[in-house]
């Protein structure tokens, strides 16, 4: 008997919390709280009426699920009405050139430029590049300078890529600004999969991982 | 004629006129004039008439042999206008007064607002003269255009205010170099002596030592101008110039001693 009835209290206790958070939330959204109270006297008096109450419970969870999607669905179409009212001002302002812009809009067009002269790959940090550049002192002949692009400095017009490579023993690394017109061609040959942004660590690395043919 | 009027501008006239072997003409006698009256040289003159800028940042340009340019892009918000002309007859000297930068009515004091009013002009917030060597050719209420003023090439002197820094030690402010770091030593960062003792028995004046650093106007002379657009209304100018960007800058142009500039 002092088992069993253990065991009806354990059962009980779970089930009276969660319930109770169902009901507060029911209670919060729609249902007047006079009922509930009335129901939960009886609950805790006699135990013989805990099946009733499962049953009652299952139910008040259902009840509350459907008010919440009701909620959404009104909050949605609320946002909806506000996009709606922001695009329409929108339209017929005037583009206009504001002073902090204009570096931007200088960069983006220097780029542009420089773009139309020679088209420029997407470089990105473990690319493996082969750069032809013309000295201007040497205007004759294409210097080719290969290696892995070890970082990427972004500075608009001025960005700039350096390049490592073992050469006759030796580790070399050339800083390019990539919308030089002195660089005729940038070619991505291929690309290792690196996990940095900088690979200065192959600097103490073995010369095999600066190594190309 | 105003010179013959006055008895004793004509003598001084006659006396320098005398003295140079040869007849010169009208502007080089009336910078004598100019001399002889004053019995100094006036240096702060402009070699012509400039215009107020707002510096928006720097940037590389690339010129077309692939040579890398560091240029400074100066913008230029509403104003730029001729609000007064000076005069030798009305103020003792020869100006253009030129206003930059509109800003709102409340913003200005009445008599601000009654100086820009009298000649029809809008609100501007910077005022400043430009003392030159002739004001012709300039009216009341005249917009001057930058891209009218100067083109690409033309070499400009720049001017406005540096950035403010606060109080600096000299090591900072006079590139004094550091003391001991080592043997026991504790004047690190310190002057050390400022003078010798009893015989001066003072310190000289225009001795460097710590104080307010930056936030002074500062002149960069003969930079050149590496491009002129007209569609973001804007100038590039080789090199760097004083201040932040969106600081206020004077451009004229570059004063070259007898080329511009008259040599005395």
């Amino acid at each position: 008997m002092a088992s069993q009835v253990l065991l009806q209290q354990a059962l009980f206790a779970p089930k009276l919390s969660f319930p109770s958070s169902s009901r507060n939330v029911a209670l919060i959204s729609r249902v007047p709280s006079t009922p509930i109270s009335w129901r939960c006297t009886p609950l805790i008096a006699k135990p013989s009426f805990v099946v009733r109450a499962d049953t009652n419970l299952d139910g008040g969870g259902e009840a509350t699920e459907d008010v919440p999607s009701d909620n959404a669905e009104k909050v949605s179409e609320g946002e909806a009405e506000q996009v709606s009212d922001s695009e329409a001002p929108k339209s017929p302002r005037k583009p206009r050139v504001k002073l902090g812009d204009i570096m931007g809009i200088l960069n983006q067009r220097a780029i542009e430029a420089s773009e139309k002269q020679r088209p420029t790959p997407d470089i990105r940090t473990g690319d493996i590049v082969e750069i032809k550049l013309e000295v201007p002192e040497n205007k004759r002949r294409l210097s080719i300078y290969k290696g892995i692009v070890i970082s990427k400095q972004n500075a608009g017009i001025h960005t700039t890529i350096r390049i490592r490579r073992i050469i006759a023993g030796t580790g070399v690394e050339i800083v390019f600004p990539v919308y030089s017109p002195n660089i005729k061609e940038i070619k991505v040959v291929s690309h290792r999969k690196v996990r940095r942004a900088r690979l200065y660590y192959l600097r103490d690395k073995l010369p095999r991982f600066s190594t190309f043919k | 004629m105003s010179i013959l009027s006055v008895p004793s501008p004509t003598q001084r006239c006659s006396i320098s006129i005398s003295r140079l072997p040869l007849p010169l003409p009208l502007p080089f006698q009336l910078q004598v004039r100019r001399r002889a009256k004053g019995g100094k040289v006036v240096m702060s003159m402009e070699a012509g008439i400039g215009v107020m800028g707002t510096k928006l940042g720097m940037m590389s340009y690339f010129e077309s042999d692939g040579e890398v340019v560091p240029v400074t892009v100066v913008g230029f918000k509403e104003g730029n206008i001729v609000t007064q002309i000076k005069t030798e007859a009305t103020d003792g000297y020869d100006a253009v007064q030129v206003g930059y930068r509109r800003v709102r009515d409340r913003k200005l004091t009445k008599p601000e607002m009654g100086h820009l009013h009298k000649v029809g002009a809008i609100p501007m917030r910077h005022l400043q003269e430009f003392r030159l060597q002739a004001i012709d050719g300039f009216d009341l209420n005249q917009r001057l255009l930058f891209d009218e003023t100067f083109k690409e090439g033309d070499l400009v002197d720049v001017s406005g205010t540096t950035i403010g820094k606060g109080f600096q030690g000299g090591i900072k402010r006079h590139n004094f170099k550091r003391g001991p770091m080592t043997h026991g030593s504790k004047s690190h960062r310190q002057l050390g002596s400022i003078g010798a003792g009893t015989t001066p028995g003072r310190v000289y004046k225009g001795k460097k030592m710590p104080g307010r650093m930056g936030g002074t106007k500062r002149k960069i002379r003969k930079l050149k101008i590496v491009k002129i657009d007209k569609d973001l209304n804007v100038l590039m100018i080789k090199g760097a110039l004083p201040g932040k960007p969106g600081n206020l800058l004077r451009i004229t142009p570059a004063k070259i001693v007898g080329k511009n500039i008259p040599k005395n």
